[in-house]
């Protein structure tokens, strides 16, 4: 007789449960424990000062906040964790470098990361890049090189976190009622569906800026998927004056003359698109993803009617920055061991992967790849970014001359003149190949 | 005979110092802890600034003396020469405005006047509000879709009128978007936020013009407009030239109300001297960021040397 097992349906699912609990319990204490161990700190005692980058999310901050400062007092420090607002960690650092008060630690983005390189205000971490990659899988090949050493005088700067980067934002609803239902391949595509679907003037278009912001840059990626160049392969020669950059010129303009821009895009500030898009006054935009984080708690409705794609491609292909955020250690740091100790311990799940379920970033290591939230719809358009995203300034040379001619905004500026001013193509290139020579002759 | 000796008196010692020397040293030794400080936090600060301009100093970096190569570098640079003519104009326009504006309420407010107080509070708050404040708010009302300017014409059926006076788009007026209209606006702005000040002091001045000169004025048969012309603005010249140099230093400076508003933008329409320089620090490129500052301080000290001379005249 065969004996009847008492193995029941209802007992294989509180197994597994069970099984699940203790699994995520041993996690959890294995993550506490590694963490626990993680930070070899060598000297402790003292006040260990950190600069973290404010970003969209307040839980992710306070996540940040709350753990760096848990780690400095189990590891015998008194904590001084300071949030700063990005838009103003340039002028923070600049003079805290000048007054000789920068912090132990800080997260910095590329751009000014690679300013501080060249006069060798941060300390070289390629050992711990290479213990951190180690522990989790390995880095994304995107983000290696995005902060390779020969973009930063031949070391490593940072220890990479957060991958950043624009996806395209649509209204599906709006699109769908102008019989469009699929997300836009190519940048002409994009110009066409906000044709048919925008309702001037309540909707525009494009909620792209052209403005001296952040944002504007963004149409340099635009640009250069026309295969318009800022310089040459050396990143020595400007290339602004070519046959690609007209041609995006003349894609920018005939979506001028159409209409499609949202008004005022010209003088936006950095959240004119945010602002914008929110307030339904815009078909497409090109986002980080704070705006997906701001529906959620503002417009929930506004949410659902909206579909996220990569950025399209234009005729010489997809041009999608990605720019992973790093964590820093000026040499001025009076606590250099903690700060990389405490680098490699915000590199372990048990911390970020709390820090990704609330921020808006691609991951960096291969390890965080299986969390949970970048099976969503917005992370995995970022993990999709990660995994086929280019190098920061890619084709051009990330150099100090591309850093200036992005923070003066030249190609913003250089689309205002023709979409403001009327200049023609001609001269708008010509204008912008005077400006941005005089720019690239300062670093020969 | 006896000669009688002459005894020579005694020759009082010679005092180290003179009275008026001592008085002198000790003058300047009481006023040498203001010199000592004015330095600190005046003339060091400014004269390291005209050094780095002449230095190609980026942060972090002490730089080396470049000679005029900053400047040379601001001459050719297009949007320079636009926030040159831009600085001035707003300089000029807003105080112009701001002259008669707050001159205006001053004389309307120093009358008897029923809620004499509450006026001058409330004319008072825009000075009061936190800039970025006044000037978030204004970029509020300067918004094309839904903003208060634009509302206010709508609803008042003016909207074709601009429309076909071209001044609006289908529906709407882009107030800080379109380069005819951008500069303007900001002026309004930074009017609105200035004028109280020159209502305050001039209001101040006015109140300080003895009452038996309007008397006599009145008495020798001076029509309103001869006694404001030959009483209240004699009495109160002063008070407008230091408006004028203080307004004018201060609008030269200014950098919130560009900023918040249009960040330079519609293709440099609204660029001043200030957000010129700002570039320069976010390239951490302090020699030339300071170049810009210190190309405008000519033109200020020119106007301070007149403003004091006038003064000094008018004394």
């Amino acid at each position: 007789m065969v004996r009847r097992s008492d193995i029941t349906r209802r007992s294989v699912i509180r197994g597994a449960v069970a099984g699940a609990g203790a699994l995520a319990g041993a996690g959890g204490i294995a993550g506490m424990v590694a963490a626990r161990k993680a930070p070899a700190v060598i000297q402790t005692g003292g006040t260990f000062t950190y600069w973290g980058g404010l970003i969209f999310s307040d839980a992710a901050n306070s996540v940040l906040q709350s753990t760096i400062e848990e780690w400095c007092r189990s590891n015998g420090f008194e904590p001084d964790v300071v949030m700063i607002n990005q838009n103003e960690t340039v002028q923070r650092v600049s003079a805290a470098v000048e007054a000789g008060t920068m912090p132990d630690a800080l997260d910095l983005g590329l751009d000014l990361a690679l300013q501080l390189s060249s006069s060798g205000q941060l300390v070289a971490v390629d050992d711990l890049y290479e213990t951190i990659g180690a522990a989790h899988g390995g880095w994304f090949e995107s983000v290696a090189n995005a902060t390779a050493p020969e973009r930063f005088g031949g070391s490593r700067v940072g220890i990479p976190f957060g991958a950043s980067g624009n996806i395209l934002f649509r209204r599906m609803d709006l699109l769908e009622e102008a019989g469009l239902t699929t997300a836009p391949a190519t940048w002409q595509e994009v110009a066409d569906q906000a044709r048919a679907a925008q309702q001037p003037p309540a909707t525009f278009g494009l909620g792209f800026s052209l403005s001296n912001v952040g944002d504007g840059n963004v149409m340099i990626s635009i640009m250069q998927s026309y295969g318009g160049r800022i310089a040459d392969d050396a990143g020595t020669t400007v290339m602004i004056n070519s046959p690609e950059t007209r041609t995006f010129l003349e894609w920018v303009q005939a979506c001028a003359t159409d209409g499609l821009f949202s008004p005022s895009n010209t003088t936006w500030d950095g959240a004119g698109d945010n602002a914008a898009y929110q307030a339904g006054q815009a078909v497409f935009i090109m986002n980080t993803g704070s705006v997906h984080i701001g529906l959620l708690d503002s417009d929930p409705e506004l949410e659902e009617a909206t579909g996220y794609s990569p950025l399209p491609d234009g005729p010489m292909g997809k041009i999608s920055p990605l720019n992973p955020n790093i964590r820093s250690i000026p040499t001025t740091s009076s606590q250099p061991d903690a700060a990389r100790a405490l680098c490699e311990y915000l590199a372990m799940p048990a911390y970020s992967e709390q820090y990704y379920n609330s921020a808006i970033y691609g991951p960096v290591l291969q390890g965080e790849r299986g969390f949970a939230i970048f099976s969503t719809e917005v992370h995995g358009a970022l993990l999709g970014l990660v995994e086929n995203g280019t190098a920061p300034a890619a084709p051009d040379q990330f150099n100090g001359a591309y850093a200036e001619t992005s923070t003066t905004f030249a190609i913003p500026r250089m689309l205002q003149r023709m979409v403001v001013d009327g200049m023609s193509i001609d001269d708008t290139m010509a204008q912008a190949q005077t400006e941005i020579e005089a720019i690239y002759a300062k670093y020969v | 005979m006896a000669a009688i000796g002459t005894a020579r008196p005694p020759v009082p010692s010679r005092p180290l110092m003179t009275f008026a020397r001592r008085n002198a040293l000790w003058g300047y030794l009481l006023i040498a802890p203001v010199i000592l400080t004015l330095f600190a936090l005046i003339a060091y600060p400014l004269g390291f600034a005209v050094w780095i301009a002449f230095t190609d100093r980026v942060v972090g970096l002490p730089g080396e003396w470049v000679g005029l190569r900053n400047f040379r570098y601001l001459i050719d640079w297009s949007s320079f020469t636009r926030a040159v003519t831009n600085t001035l104009t707003l300089v000029i326009v807003t105080g112009l405005a701001k002259l008669v504006l707050g001159l205006g309420l001053a004389l309307i407010v120093n009358e008897q006047l029923r809620g004499r107080g509450f006026f001058r509070a409330v004319l008072l708050l825009p000075w009061a509000m936190p800039a970025f404040v006044v000037f978030l708010t204004w970029r509020v009302l300067f918004q094309p879709l839904g903003g208060g300017l634009n509302l206010l014409i709508t609803e008042a059926g003016l909207m074709p009128f601009f429309e076909w006076v071209g001044i609006a788009r289908t529906g709407y007026i882009d107030w800080l978007g379109e380069r005819a209209l951008a500069l303007p606006s900001v002026i309004v702005a930074t009017i609105w936020r200035g004028f109280p000040f020159w209502f305050i002091v001039l209001l101040a001045a006015l109140q300080g013009i003895p009452g038996d000169l309007y008397e006599a004025a009145k008495l020798d048969g001076a029509s309103r407009i001869r006694r404001f012309l030959d009483v209240t603005l004699p009495s109160i010249r002063n008070s407008i030239f230091i408006v004028v140099l203080m307004s004018s230093i201060w609008t030269a400076n200014s950098f919130e109300n560009i900023w918040i508003l249009t960040q330079g933008g519609p293709s440099d329409a609204t660029m001043i001297l200030p957000v010129l320089s700002y570039f320069g620090l976010q390239n951490q490129r302090l020699g030339e960021a300071a170049a810009v500052s210190v190309a405008i301080l000519p033109a200020l000290l020119l106007m301070v040397i007149v403003t004091t001379r006038l003064i000094e005249d008018d004394e």
